[in-house]
């Protein structure tokens, strides 16, 4: 087979420019550390590289908002643990006030703290995070929450929640409303609640509410009369609806029982004389403090005034247990909602090394095979360099 | 004697003319398309002396070409074939390198884009996050107008390159016109042009890398050229040009057409095949052409998309939020030579359903044709037509032959831009809030408050759902009116609502209420900590939205350019086998034609020595003459 010479050296030049052209390749893929140079090297690796960049880019942004939202959940946190030592400090000063040995001068100071505490805890209901913005406040985060005047505090905010994005379906609440923590609070033992009347001149003195099978809601009004001195006490629950439901002979300190409910009355109540069961209302906790604060600069003469005072200082515990119960409900959602952070940032974390880990597999270069491939390719195209020369120098013209 | 000194001398003026032959091969080792020449030694007449024949010398009979028309004609067809896959894998491979690098590419800006989304989402209030979006958002639109921008500037390239190809084709065919009337001329006086006919080979075999030819080789020895489905190129010493016009569809497309009679060009663009115009052509309409309406169904897919999820939510300023991104219009272009005054529109109905891909509506006379141009799928009928979240309505009287090209999606990204000009008009909010009247005794929950349409938003005034046990279910003032049924016993679960004249207002309640509970829907009034709509947009991203709720943005995105690289993969795989059976081509056209320098030196050595013994031959005829010389001078 005759081959010509321009073939000979066609050939010669191809082989070296397709060594060279590899060997070229090899070296931009050693140089940028990168398996795929262009979509064309392995369009669906560079896809996958491409898709997986963007689930790396969301999965950061969750980590930031993961961030975001812990700093706003230990900002409420705070808050919420210094509402509940305000209300534990009320609640102990309101013990130490119940004490019969208590003067109305040092219930005066009692009740001064007690403001004191109640403007703390405002102030912790208005608190804001570092960019300015009111925690208690819902959606309306720009407007002070709760503002006092004359004495009664009004919540400006709504009772939206805002949620944040910290998976790819996991959206954690960073906030609660003011009205839900501060005003959505139940009085009494949290289904009926009982109440003095105002005009009560007795020493009669409601010593413990408790509810058993068969409660009926309703309000009741127990009164007590006496058709005469020395004639006995008698006593009639009357309910709203549900009518006269049970009536009796007092006798202080025996329990009076109706629909489902017990109670408990001591001391001498007069004629006319009543306290209302009714069901438990939503009240701020702020009416709460202040209810109690007048119940302690109330007159402390006689034995009607002790009566009032200890009924509405239990009524008051009863309510600041509630807003306790409240509190501490917000707190363990706040605990509950920084657990779900925690275990969605170790998914993100892991989510993400997972995908830097895909990422390399596709797109990273094995830089020993790489590196054992340059070699191989630089000797082949040395061998084909050799080769040339050595073919275009034989000539039989250097013989003629 | 005289007789033996012709022999000598025929003997010697042969072998130099093969010399000659020898050397012409030599001196054309390198010159492209030289076919060997072999100078073939023929015997002169023998003369009759008395009963036999006497030799009289030898002649040159012919100087022929060493040639194999099989080998020279697969030459050209994979000439025709390489120049093809040449252009177009030059043209995909820089697309690829364009849509591969990803300074350039869309997906940073994507993930800026709904990353900033997140970020107002977490932090509603804060005008810098508000104004990070507008930035990352206008970074967005710069990224899709350059994308877009640089995506049309291949197709300038491509224009270009059927300019100069047409160019070279139509030189080409006149030195083919030219060399056929020499060849034919040359032929003629019985000699073989060998030279003349190498010439004109090459210039055939450059004339396929250009575009695919058909050649006929004709009986005076011209050979006609033709193309597409028989123009003729070359008919003997004549030739005819190409022309390039613009398309009357497309715009800012070329097409190819040849000149007929009557001043009237026919089109041949869909009828090339093989050589660097085909190769172009491919490119436009299989690599570059999706690519654009790929993209640009991203685009339009995500200006539709955001601006109805942004419609339904409030700003800063208890506003209804505006179109987020500026609308984009699609487009139809009637064919310039259209001659009926049919009216056709186009409306999308369904972004996400979209394709991305180009329409072409034909009139036959009596029906009309829709051809789907990624995939030709086609269907007719008299209109309109819906399909692929499209509809194509048709108004007015068409001709037969009239044509229209619909473009959904294709350069929408060139019009991809920012509406959106103040921070505090990003709507994160949705327009209704929700809450519980706090004398509510009961465990009522409202949850999932959403919107649907902008119709009734913003509310009129307050919703009110009391509970009413007697129903059992909420009385309803305000909105709708009239009564919903919730039944705690059974729905304390959860119970979801539609009330459509208001917003699409949707919502789910739940809990056991009490008779006389209250929950209010409001009007939001701008609420700056509302980041419910945000958190909508933001989940955008990671929603299929695309392709019939296949893939998301970034995926159809990224499918672009998986798109390319497949295309630009193929394309090099092309190239390679091509370059291959070119390779292979040349080789056998080499083994036939091609000359040798260790033959020819040979040869020299061959002739050399005849030459020498012819000589030789000469002197001894001198010999003789002086021998009888000799004997006859005493």
């Amino acid at each position: 087979m005759t081959i010509s010479t321009a073939q000979i050296f066609r050939q010669g030049i191809n082989s070296i420019l397709e060594q060279q052209e590899g060997l070229t390749r090899t070296q931009q893929q050693i140089a940028s550390g990168k398996r795929i140079q262009s979509p064309s090297d392995d369009p669906s690796g560079a896809v996958k590289v491409i898709d997986i960049e963007e689930q790396i880019a969301v999965t950061d942004q969750h980590l930031r908002n993961d961030g975001f939202a812990r700093t706003e959940l230990f900002l409420e946190e705070g808050a919420m643990a210094g509402s509940v030592n305000v209300l534990q400090r009320v609640r102990e000063l309101m013990i130490q006030a119940n004490n019969d040995t208590q003067s109305e001068a040092t219930r005066g100071t009692i009740a001064t703290e007690v403001r004191a505490r109640l403007d703390e805890l405002l102030a912790l209901a208005n608190t804001r995070n570092a960019s300015g913005d009111y925690l208690f406040a819902g959606f309306n985060l720009d407007t002070q929450p709760f503002s006092s005047s004359g004495g009664v505090v009004t919540y400006s905010g709504d009772q939206g929640q805002r949620r944040i994005q910290v998976g790819p379906s996991s959206l954690i609440p960073v906030n609660d409303s003011g009205s839900d923590v501060f005003e959505r609070i139940k009085t009494g033992n949290g289904t009926f609640t009982l109440s003095t009347a105002t005009a009560n001149s007795g020493s009669g003195v409601a010593k413990s509410l408790s509810q058993s099978s068969g409660f009926t809601s309703d309000v009741y009004t127990l009164t007590f009369s006496q058709v005469g001195p020395n004639a006995p006490v008698t006593y009639q629950v009357n309910g709203a609806v549900t009518g006269p439901v049970v009536t009796g002979n007092y006798v202080s300190g025996d329990a009076i029982s109706f629909n489902g409910i017990k109670m408990v009355v001591e001391g001498e109540p007069e004629n006319g004389d009543a306290f209302t069961v009714s069901p438990s209302a939503h009240q701020d906790v702020f009416v709460t403090l202040s209810t109690i604060i007048s119940a302690l600069e109330g007159p402390s003469t006689n034995a009607a005034d002790n009566a009032k005072l200890h009924n509405a200082m239990s009524e008051g515990l009863n309510n600041i247990d509630r807003a306790l119960d409240n509190f501490l409900r917000v707190r363990s959602n706040i605990g509950s909602r920084l657990n779900n952070l925690d275990s969605q940032s170790e998914v993100n974390e892991n989510f993400l090394l997972r995908m830097n880990e895909a990422r390399s597999e596709v797109q990273d270069l094995d830089f020993a095979e790489a590196i054992s491939r340059l070699s191989a390719q630089s000797t082949s195209l040395e061998a084909a360099q050799k080769v040339f020369i050595e073919v275009q120098g034989l000539s039989l013209f250097d013989f003629l | 004697m005289a007789n033996l000194l012709g022999v000598a001398t025929s003997g010697l003026g042969a072998i130099q003319q093969a010399l000659a032959t020898a050397g012409h091969n030599i001196a054309n080792v390198n010159t492209e398309g030289y076919s060997k020449q072999v100078a073939d030694f023929s015997t002169l007449p023998a003369q009759r002396m008395g009963n036999s024949f006497q030799g009289s010398g030898v002649e040159v009979g012919d100087i022929r070409r060493s040639y194999d028309s099989f080998v020279v004609g697969e030459l050209r067809t994979r000439s025709s074939k390489l120049g093809q896959t040449t252009a177009y894998e030059s043209l995909a491979s820089g697309l690829d390198s364009l849509v591969g690098n990803s300074d350039n590419g869309l997906s940073l800006a994507l993930e800026d884009f709904f990353n900033s989304i997140q970020g107002v989402a977490s932090d509603p209030s804060s005008l810098s996050a508000r104004q990070i979006l507008l930035s990352d958002a206008e970074i967005l639109t710069d990224r899709f107008g350059q994308l877009n921008a640089s995506l049309l500037g291949f197709e300038r390239d491509t224009n270009n390159r059927i300019t100069s190809a047409v160019g070279e084709i139509n030189g080409l065919t006149n030195n083919l016109a030219e060399l056929n009337s020499n060849i034919v001329l040359a032929l003629g006086t019985g000699a073989s042009p060998n030279d003349l006919l190498d010439q004109r080979d090459t210039l055939l075999m450059q004339l396929s890398e250009k575009v695919g030819i058909i050649s006929l080789e004709q009986t005076d020895g011209a050979i006609n050229v033709f193309v597409g489905k028989g123009q003729p190129l070359v008919v003997g010493g004549t030739s005819q040009p190409l022309e390039v016009v613009n398309s009357s569809l497309y715009p800012g497309r070329l097409d190819v057409g040849v000149a007929r009679p009557g001043g009237f060009t026919e089109l041949i663009t869909n009828q090339i095949s093989g050589g660097e115009l085909q190769g172009v052509i491919d490119f436009r309409t299989r690599v570059l052409d999706p690519a654009l309406s790929e993209l640009g169904r991203v685009a339009l897919g995500m200006t539709e998309l955001v601006n109805a999820q942004h419609n339904l939510g409030v700003d800063l300023n208890g506003q209804l939020g505006g179109d987020f991104f500026s609308p984009i219009s699609s487009s139809v272009i009637d064919d310039a030579s259209n001659t009926g005054v049919a009216t056709v529109s186009l409306s999308i109905d369904n972004v996400s359903d979209l394709e991305a891909s180009d329409y072409q509506l034909f009139f036959d006379g009596a029906l009309w044709n829709l051809t789907r141009t990624s995939d030709g799928a086609s269907s007719s009928g008299a209109g309109p037509f819906t399909l692929d979240g499209i509809t194509v309505s048709i108004a007015g009287a068409p001709a037969a032959g009239d044509s229209y090209l619909l473009r959904p999606v294709h350069g929408a990204a060139g019009g991809f831009g920012l509406q959106l000009n103040a921070a505090d008009q990003f709507a994160a909010g949705v327009p209704v809030v929700s809450s519980l009247s706090l004398s509510n005794t009961g465990s009522a929950e409202i949850t999932d408050v959403q919107v649907s349409s902008t119709t009734g938003l913003p509310l009129g005034g307050d919703i009110t759902l009391t509970y009413n046990a007697s129903i059992p279910g909420y009385d309803v003032v305000g909105g709708p009116g009239g009564t919903i049924a919730f039944n705690p016993a059974t729905e304390s679960g959860g119970k979801s609502f539609t009330f459509a004249g208001s917003g699409g207002l949707s919502f789910t309640l739940s809990g056991i209420p009490n008779a006389g509970d209250v929950i209010t829907l409001s009007a939001n009034a701008g609420a700056p900590g509302d980041n419910r709509n945000a958190l909508l947009l933001g989940s955008m991203q990671s929603e299929r939205l695309l392709a019939g709720g296949s893939v998301t943005f970034g995926e159809a995105y990224s499918g672009m350019i998986g798109g390319v690289g497949v295309a630009t993969r193929q394309a090099q795989a092309n190239l390679q086998a091509e370059d291959s059976l070119m390779n292979s081509a040349v080789a056998a056209r080499e083994r036939v034609s091609g000359v040798n320098l260790e033959q020819e030196a040979a040869e020299l050595v061959r002739l050399q020595q005849a030459y020498q013994a012819a000589a030789q031959l000469v002197a001894i005829t001198d010999t003789l003459f002086q021998t009888l010389l000799g004997a006859t001078r005493r």
